[in-house]
């Protein structure tokens, strides 16, 4: 259970597809103790994409689970910067989650 | 006047029209909220448009309108119709500022001022009457409801940034907005010298939809925008989100209260604060101990109330609004506009090409008849080619230039509504054939004649309601106007349900005139057209209306200038129809030449009934047998007065023209052509039976035969040798044959 | 650059907003109204923004919004309303409806500008 994935997005990080990646990337956790995004094909994200982000960061928080963002694009990084996030999902630094103890 | 100038001028024009429509219809249909919707738009689009041009006479006049007009479809004023009579008059007035603005005058001339201020007096009396003293201010944002928290107790936080938290609403994403781009633009107001985005209101990802918001920020911002221009930002979102902003050097205890009523935990926020620079953990700590020990509660007891609370007052009553909003009915679609197929094309330009059409057919033909000369069949195909597409293009040009009757007739409802009220009478008209299409410089000419037809049809057509219920007809009286294509003219019909014409009167007054002489038998047709002979006026008292020192005369004048006629038909007592008939088009027509020794000689087209040909047409009788029926005729070489021989073989073309035929006998017959009509210069307007010039192929002058005033002589010609006594006025002026024929172009 | 889709059955106004709006180099899609513009979204016409007049012939500019936010790929888009003070309830409807924001008429062009560049993506 302990091998990392990696999902790299390649659409969009914005309201219209929101209900799709949301989905994709819960699942994504689901599957695997230690979760690798790669968002370096993700154009533009927006509002709703950053709260994706956050709420998938909680979650790993929660489930006591392994999340990296491993890859930004432009848009992302700026976004993520913007909202002084770099902390919580900036990159490469690793977001440790909160320890499985 | 600039391009937009010009479209907003011709625009306004359209709406005022369709508002005046509309306020016709509001009278009967008090109730149709569409309607009233429809007259409201059409003034707001004016008053809108007045405000782009920056033309501020109508922006300022036409907002009273506006205001009455609000008020009229919330239903806080109702119809009635003084009421309609004030709107129809702003509607007059609209639409002589809008003259003003098209005459490139700064200001309105004195006289019109004054007229606007007692207008607008009128209105505001209404409006005051409904909403006293809030005359035109309906709308204040409701952020102006927030009242700038002044600052009591505690020390001065050290800091000169703006302090903004705001907590987006769940619905923000579905209305299309980024919050991302909100606080973006904060950042052009100045700096965002720290933010920090809170995400505790993300639920659990399985309760978490994705397409609603669930952040907030903390921002801290150095600018000099007022606190105003910070609200501006989010004045889109301003009702369904938590915006609080506190100014620069705001007192600790207003960061501490604003950390309470945060949904957040205080801690947590504080922490947030503190983060973000807008206050040390000191001053937090020191400021929730403060408030412990009642320091607080005292400034909560203040005059002023908690901002907190202004805001829960201020959602509370947004609240009800936005249901109030959601349960609103929905509305009908309305029929379909059909306004984006078309193209705004300035007249001139069409007439331009109209008139180049028109060259462009005079120099086919030219071409045709040299190819004709040279015998080389090739030429001659071609050329033929090319003369059924010239053809084309002219069709396709003058039915670019055609227009529906339908807006000059509905002009009149205004006018008889309002020449009704002043008559004292009830009268309604009805239209029909309002989509029936004519030529635009047509439809520009008939308004007169037609005015005048309407006005003497409701002045002295339309018997008092008195009257009428004697008679036994309804009180209200009815006028129509009815318009419909036939045979190649369009035939406008005025008609009224009212008296009729008086027989007796009118032989009394033509003999009277010496229209006629009192042993004269005319028939009944002749008789009640004899309404439209000079200086012939059948009420004794001249009326305000019909009376203005024009008569029926003027009318058949201005419809002959248009090569139309005019004629009446009566039944005493239930009613009068006058009915115009007018060629579709004033430019070119499919003509019929014919030949009288050298010159050439034109009969549109749409009269020609056939051509027969006939040898030997001998006798003094001027008809002929033609399939058992008699057909008068006239000879074009005798009318004339053309020189030389007729040949052994004449043509006979027979015309019809109102239900009557006449035939025209000629020496050849030349086939069809298309013609160009030129008008003939003032000199000859006199000439009876002569409609116009056009120019052949060859450079040669045709007249065009005027096929009414013909028929009209074969026939009545035909009656002068019945009854040779009777004095005609219309002979003399026909005249011999025009110099105009010789004197080439 | 963006694209904005201009709804009014004004002419006046269509005409003088497109020019505002392209000279601040925006690309302008026009319609005269609302059932032209819904063609032109069944069209898939690309916009980052549109702007609607809200009195209207026919479909009216709330129906309009209401329309856009039924369609998948319009769904989202930054809905700018024409409006003036006097319309505050149309305001609120507007907003029900599923409008983002408005323009107050008569806007000058820094205003509209400014308001464009809040809402658009």
């Amino acid at each position: 259970m302990s091998t990392t994935q990696l999902l790299s997005l390649t659409q969009d990080l914005t309201i219209y597809h929101a209900l799709e990646q949301k989905n994709k990337l819960l699942d994504a956790l689901d599957s695997t103790d230690d979760l690798e995004l790669d968002l370096l094909q993700v154009n533009q994200i927006d509002t709703a994409g950053l709260q994706l982000l956050i709420l998938l960061k909680k979650e790993a928080q929660r489930t006591g689970k392994r999340l990296s963002i491993v890859a930004h694009s432009q848009s992302v990084r700026s976004v993520i910067d913007f909202c002084k996030l770099a902390a919580e999902l900036g990159d490469p630094l690793v977001i440790p989650a909160a320890e499985a103890s | 006047m600039d391009e937009l100038t010009n479209v907003y001028v011709q625009e306004s024009r359209e709406q005022l029209a369709e508002m005046e429509a509309r306020l016709l219809r509001l009278e009967q249909t008090p109730d149709d909220h569409d309607n009233i919707n429809g007259i409201f738009r059409a003034a707001h689009t004016i008053k809108g448009g007045a405000g782009v041009v920056e033309c501020h006479f109508i922006v300022t006049f036409t907002h009273f309108v506006e205001n009455l007009l609000d008020s009229l479809r919330n239903s806080e004023i109702a119809v009635s119709p003084p009421l309609t009579t004030l709107l129809l008059e702003c509607c007059d007035h609209m639409g002589n500022l809008i003259g003003v603005l098209a005459a490139q005058q700064a200001e309105p001339a004195a006289d019109l001022l004054a007229r606007g201020t007692a207008l607008t007096l009128r209105l505001k009396e209404i409006l005051d009457a409904v909403q006293p003293s809030t005359t035109g201010q309906s709308g204040i944002a409701l952020h102006d409801d927030l009242v700038e928290v002044e600052s009591y107790g505690g020390g001065v936080v050290n800091t000169d940034s703006w302090h903004i938290s705001v907590r987006f609403g769940r619905n923000v994403l579905r209305g299309g907005m980024d919050p991302l781009s909100f606080i973006r633009y904060l950042g052009s107001l100045g700096e965002i010298i720290g933010i920090e985005t809170i995400a505790d209101a993300i639920p659990a990802a399985a309760d978490m939809d994705p397409e609603s918001c669930y952040l907030g920020f903390e921002i801290r911002l150095q600018t000099k925008a007022t606190k105003a221009d910070i609200e501006n930002v989010f004045n889109f979102v301003s009702e369904e989100c938590d915006l609080r902003i506190l100014p620069p050097h705001s007192n600790v205890a207003d960061y501490i209260r604003l950390l309470k009523e945060l949904p957040e935990d205080p801690m947590r926020i504080g922490e947030m604060l503190v983060r973000c620079g807008a206050l040390t953990q000191g001053e937090i700590d020191q400021g929730l101990q403060a408030q412990k020990t009642g320091s607080a509660a005292t400034a909560r007891e203040c005059d002023q109330p908690p901002l907190g609370e202004i805001l829960v007052e201020s959602k509370v009553v947004h609240k009800e609004i936005v249901d109030a909003a959601i349960v609103k009915q929905t509305q009908i679609i309305e029929k379909k506009a059909h306004e984006a197929q078309l193209v705004r094309v300035h007249a001139d330009k069409l007439d331009e090409l109209i008139d180049l059409v028109g060259e462009l057919v005079i120099a086919g033909a030219s071409a045709n008849l040299l190819a004709l000369k040279s015998r080389q069949s090739e030429l001659v195909e071609a050329t033929s080619v090319l003369s059924r597409l010239v053809e084309s293009i002219r069709d396709s040009a003058l039915q670019l230039r055609m227009v529906q009757i339908g807006d000059t007739f509905t002009r009149f409802n205004r006018v008889v509504r309002d020449v009704a009220k002043e008559l004292g009478k009830e009268i309604e008209l009805s239209i029909s054939g309002a989509e029936t299409e004519l030529d635009k410089t047509v439809v520009e000419k008939i308004g007169d004649p037609l005015m005048h037809l309407v006005r003497n049809s409701l002045d002295h057509g339309i018997e008092s309601a008195a009257v009428r219920l004697e008679r036994g007809k309804p009180a209200c009286g009815r006028v129509s106007l009815n318009a419909y294509h036939d045979s190649g003219i369009i035939v406008i019909q005025v008609s009224d349900d009212g008296g009729g014409l008086n027989r007796e009167r009118i032989r009394a007054k033509a003999i009277e005139r010496e229209l006629i002489q009192p042993g004269d038998t005319l028939s009944d047709n002749e008789l009640v057209n004899l309404i439209f002979e000079p200086g012939f006026s059948t009420v004794e008292k001249v009326s305000k209306l019909s009376g203005r020192g024009v008569g029926m005369d003027v009318v058949r004048r201005n419809i002959l200038s248009l090569r139309g006629t005019v004629e009446v038909s009566s039944v005493e007592g239930e009613g009068s129809t006058f009915t115009i008939r007018l060629p579709l088009t004033l430019a070119i027509i499919d003509g019929f030449l014919v030949g009288i020794e050298k010159a050439s000689y034109v009969i549109p087209l749409d009269s020609v009934v056939e051509c027969i040909e006939h040898k030997n047409l001998t006798g003094d009788r001027n008809f002929l047998n033609l399939r058992g029926e008699a057909l008068p005729f006239v000879r074009l070489r005798e009318l004339f007065e053309t020189e030389g021989q007729a040949p052994a073989r004449e043509s006979i073309v027979v015309v019809q023209f109102s239900g009557q035929r006449a035939g025209i006998v000629v020496d050849q017959l030349m086939g069809e052509f298309q013609t160009v009509i030129k008008p003939l210069g003032r000199m000859f307007a006199h000439l009876r039976g002569i409609g116009g010039s056009t120019i052949l192929g060859s450079g040669e002058v045709a007249l065009i035969l005027d096929v009414a005033a013909l028929v009209n002589i074969v026939t009545r010609s035909e009656e002068e040798r019945l009854l040779p006594h009777r004095n005609n006025p219309s002979f003399s002026a026909l005249t011999s044959n025009s110099p105009a024929v010789q004197s080439g172009r | 650059m963006s694209t904005i889709m201009l709804v009014d059955d004004s002419a006046t106004i269509l005409l003088s907003i497109s020019s505002i709006l392209n000279k601040a180099g925006y690309t302008v899609e026009r319609a005269a109204n609302s059932e032209e513009a819904l063609k032109k979204f069944n069209a898939g016409v690309k916009i980052n923004l549109l702007i609607t007049d809200l009195n209207m012939p026919g479909m009216d500019g709330i129906e309009l919004i209401k329309e856009v936010r039924k369609l998948p790929d319009y769904k989202f888009v930054p809905i700018l309303f024409l409006t003036t003070e006097s319309q505050q309830s149309r305001k609120l409807e507007a907003k029900a409806a599923g409008a983002s924001g408005w323009i107050v008429k008569p806007a000058t062009a820094d205003e509209l500008l400014n308001t464009i560049k809040l809402v658009i993506k």
